[in-house]
């Protein structure tokens, strides 16, 4: 490398590289500046249609029933700093300060979406005053700007060299990744937020009457359906699985394992559906055949299926931390005079504790958060769980009703949503904290 | 007082001491042992239960014409399940176009380039606790964010990029470890002839991870085939047959897991049934290939570090 940088004829190729990039990107500056002009997006209400240029999002609006509506203040913070971002690219390309030209140049290219997504939440507004059909078209000049944009935030950096770029690029597909992380919990928060404070926590919480019609949300029955549900797989699924576990960590011959092994691997992999399926078809009907006072869609159904879904994710978790444990802990239990299952059960067994708990856990999110086997086999009636009787947890509340739902009442579904992702988020990390606890023990050992 | 301390002392009397030569039979043992065995069988039984069930009932329908014709609800319409097959790979092939970039770039500027501090510790954190939420949870953020936000609509489009989110961080997380997995020394060994970050983290390490790499997307593959809530309101129910390979992304379409799900809801006549396990047997078979392949191409990954 350093030996290339300084050879003459090796600097000069680079430098008229570095002009070319930063030529190009200005050309491309120049060019996505002229879709400003161009009309960006078109509103069909009923029957007139409404055209915005990017530069008339500013100061146009339009006359719905008298009163004049314009797109939001967002829409329009991005129509000023568009220009502004890509001029300052501009300036910096030509003032060699590539980094930073290219960040304005990412930015400037994001002002088109924010324009965009602002002028989609407008949509409710219409429907409220009484426009029934509303159309929203974007026109070509939002690809071309983004476009433009983003290949001169890379043809900027390029001026820079190609490790550079290759480094931004990682960069920004790293934040791209993070920050769909970070979006989506920002999101539930704000998007369960509304309907919260509305209803009410105690009153949504607490509530036993879910009848949105009548504005009676409560989703206390859903909860505690939801953690029976729950409670029952992990009691029939974690004695199934961790024997299953410990018989293919301890005591399985080889050959035998091997087919047990990819057996749970696709119990893992088959889909929910067919799980939901399956339960229909089977199970359903099975406990409507020994208990005919019952539907068979019931608590017992929704139980049978969660503990058979949660047994892959306990035995390969638990399978993992049985055989982290050392095998000098097994010896020296042997030597004292133990059998072998008296060391599985009162040495590895313990050993492996932590890890065993976080598959527990894992298995408690998967239970908690399945929803389409659930649907099809839970009959989906709101009220207190009954083995026989027909429940709805948490998940299918929102499946069910997802589709018809509008105003207060979807709102409401996604505070549901809210109560899951956090239930989740509880259940996740107090996994990835004891899961961790578990391997840093047996890397002191 | 010491006279008792002694008789405290004195060993309590032991049953006779068992020959080294009879082993002794433990009841407890015993059952135990059965126990797992029989929970071992259990999970085995439940799964080729389910495959051999569903597998007998569906096989017999499953016809050229049933995967090649259009779905009509209509009364004797047809009721093929080739625009499902269809829009289940358009999903697939689209997300993966999506996630595998970003996913890859991101897993390497993690690994390979940020300092591993309190930030990339944290990231990692969050990336594993999101692994986790249930793809409901997606299907809701996906359906305010693509389908209204950003005014895709209900459409195959707004499924890919809710599926992108819901898998992204499982694809991350195990490239990550994939790319961790891959020996400091064949970097170093580069660095020391010369090559650049760059070529370093190109030509070495991503090669050497690949495998790794490979199982991810497949596995990634394998839960897009049977993802289904998250579909549900992102990409709809339609089930048109697609009229333009381009403009069908814009189009709202089911897959097939969906297909199931609402034919199996909808079904009154056996003949509806038989559709629903058909289109059972198609997905456990697509499940069941892709599943191979992963367990391939470990093993492949793991001979590779062994050697």
């Amino acid at each position: 490398m350093d030996a290339q940088m300084n050879n003459p004829l090796a600097q000069r190729k680079r430098r008229r590289k570095s002009l070319v990039m930063t030529v190009l990107a200005l050309v491309l500056t120049a060019a996505a500046l002229s879709c400003l002009l161009m009309p960006f997006v078109t509103f069909t209400l009923n029957k007139t249609s409404y055209t915005f240029q990017l530069w008339q999002v500013l100061t146009g609006y339009m006359n719905v029933r008298d009163t004049l509506i314009s797109l939001p203040l967002t829409a329009k913070a991005g129509t000023v700093l568009l220009p502004l971002l890509a001029l300052a690219g501009g300036v910096l390309t030509l003032l060699k300060k590539h980094t930073a030209s290219a960040v304005c140049y990412a930015l400037s290219a994001l002002c088109p979406l924010v324009v965009m997504m602002a002028a989609n939440t407008l949509s409710p507004q219409f429907i409220d005053a009484g426009i029934s059909t509303v159309s929203v078209a974007y026109h070509t000049g939002l690809l071309v700007m983004l476009a433009a944009l983003l290949l001169a935030a890379v043809l900027a950096m390029w001026a820079k060299g190609g490790e550079k770029l290759a480094e931004s690029i990682f960069l920004v597909f790293a934040c791209l990744s993070v920050g769909s992380v970070v979006i989506i919990t920002v999101y539930m928060i704000a998007a369960g937020a509304p309907a919260l404070s509305e209803i009410g926590l105690g009153n949504f919480l607490f509530g036993t009457e879910w009848v949105p019609s009548d504005g009676k949300y409560g989703i206390a029955y859903m909860i505690l359906s939801s953690i029976v549900g729950m409670l029952g797989a992990i009691l029939i699924g974690v004695p199934i699985g961790l024997l299953t576990a410990v018989f293919l960590a301890e005591l399985a011959p080889r050959r035998l394992a091997g087919i047990v092994r990819p057996a749970v691997e696709l119990l893992a992999g088959i889909p929910s559906v067919i799980y939901g399926f399956f339960g229909m078809m089977i199970i359903v009907p099975a406990i409507r055949r020994v208990f005919p006072s019952s539907f068979g869609d019931s608590l017992l159904a929704m139980v049978l299926i969660l503990a058979i879904m949660v047994l892959p994710t306990i035995i390969s978790v638990s399978e993992t931390a049985l055989r982290a444990v050392p095998g000098a802990y097994r010896e020296a239990s042997l030597a004292l005079g133990n059998t072998r299952v008296g060391t599985i059960f009162g040495v590895t067994v313990p050993a492996a504790k932590s890890g065993i708990l976080a598959g527990v856990i894992l298995g408690v999110g998967r239970a908690i958060g399945e929803t389409m086997a659930v649907v099809m086999v839970c009959g989906n009636v709101v009220q207190f769980p009954q083995l026989l009787n027909s429940v709805r947890p948490l998940t299918s509340g929102v499946v069910l009703e997802m589709s018809y739902s509008y105003g207060l009442h979807r709102q409401a579904l996604f505070s549901i949503g809210l109560i899951l992702f956090i239930f989740i988020m509880i259940v996740n990390i107090a996994f990835t904290i004891i899961s961790r606890r578990g391997v840093q023990i047996s890397g002191k050992e | 007082m010491e006279r008792n301390n002694i008789a405290v002392l004195e060993p309590p009397r032991t049953p006779a001491p068992v020959s080294l030569y009879h082993k002794q039979r433990r009841l407890g043992d015993g059952i135990l042992t059965a126990l797992i065995y029989l929970s071992a069988a259990v999970t085995v039984l439940v799964l080729v239960g389910l495959i051999a069930y569903i597998l007998i009932q569906g096989v017999p329908h499953i016809s050229f014409e049933f995967l090649s014709t259009g779905y009509s609800a209509l009364e004797g319409g047809q009721r093929g399940i080739l625009p499902m097959i269809i829009n289940t790979l358009y999903i697939v092939v689209i997300t993966l176009l999506i996630v595998t970039p970003i996913g890859i770039c991101s897993a390497i500027y993690l690994t390979q380039y940020a300092r591993q501090g309190k930030l990339v510790r944290s990231i990692r954190f969050a990336t594993e606790v999101l692994s986790g939420v249930p793809s409901i949870i997606f299907g809701l953020f996906g359906y305010t964010v693509f389908c209204v936000m950003f005014g895709f609509g209900t459409s195959l489009l707004a499924g890919c990029l809710t599926m992108t989110i819901c898998i992204l961080p499982t694809i991350v997380r195990t490239t990550e470890e994939s790319l961790l997995a891959v020996p400091e020394s064949y970097k170093e060994g580069a660095l020391a002839l010369g090559a650049g970050k760059l070529r370093v983290v190109m030509g070495i390490v991503v090669p050497c991870a690949m495998p790794g790499i490979l199982t991810a997307v497949i596995l990634g593959m394998g839960r897009l085939v049977g993802e289904s809530a998250a579909l549900l309101f992102t990409s709809g129910m339609a089930y048109d047959m697609p009229n333009g390979l381009l403009s069908h992304i814009m189009d709202s379409g089911r897959t097939l897991t969906l297909h199931l799900y609402q034919t199996a809801k909808q079904a009154v006549d056996p003949d509806a049934f038989q559709i629903a396990y058909a289109t059972a047997s198609v997905l456990l078979i697509l499940v069941f290939i892709l599943n191979r392949l992963a367990g391939l191409l470990s093993r492949v990954f793991r001979k590779d570090q062994t050697a």
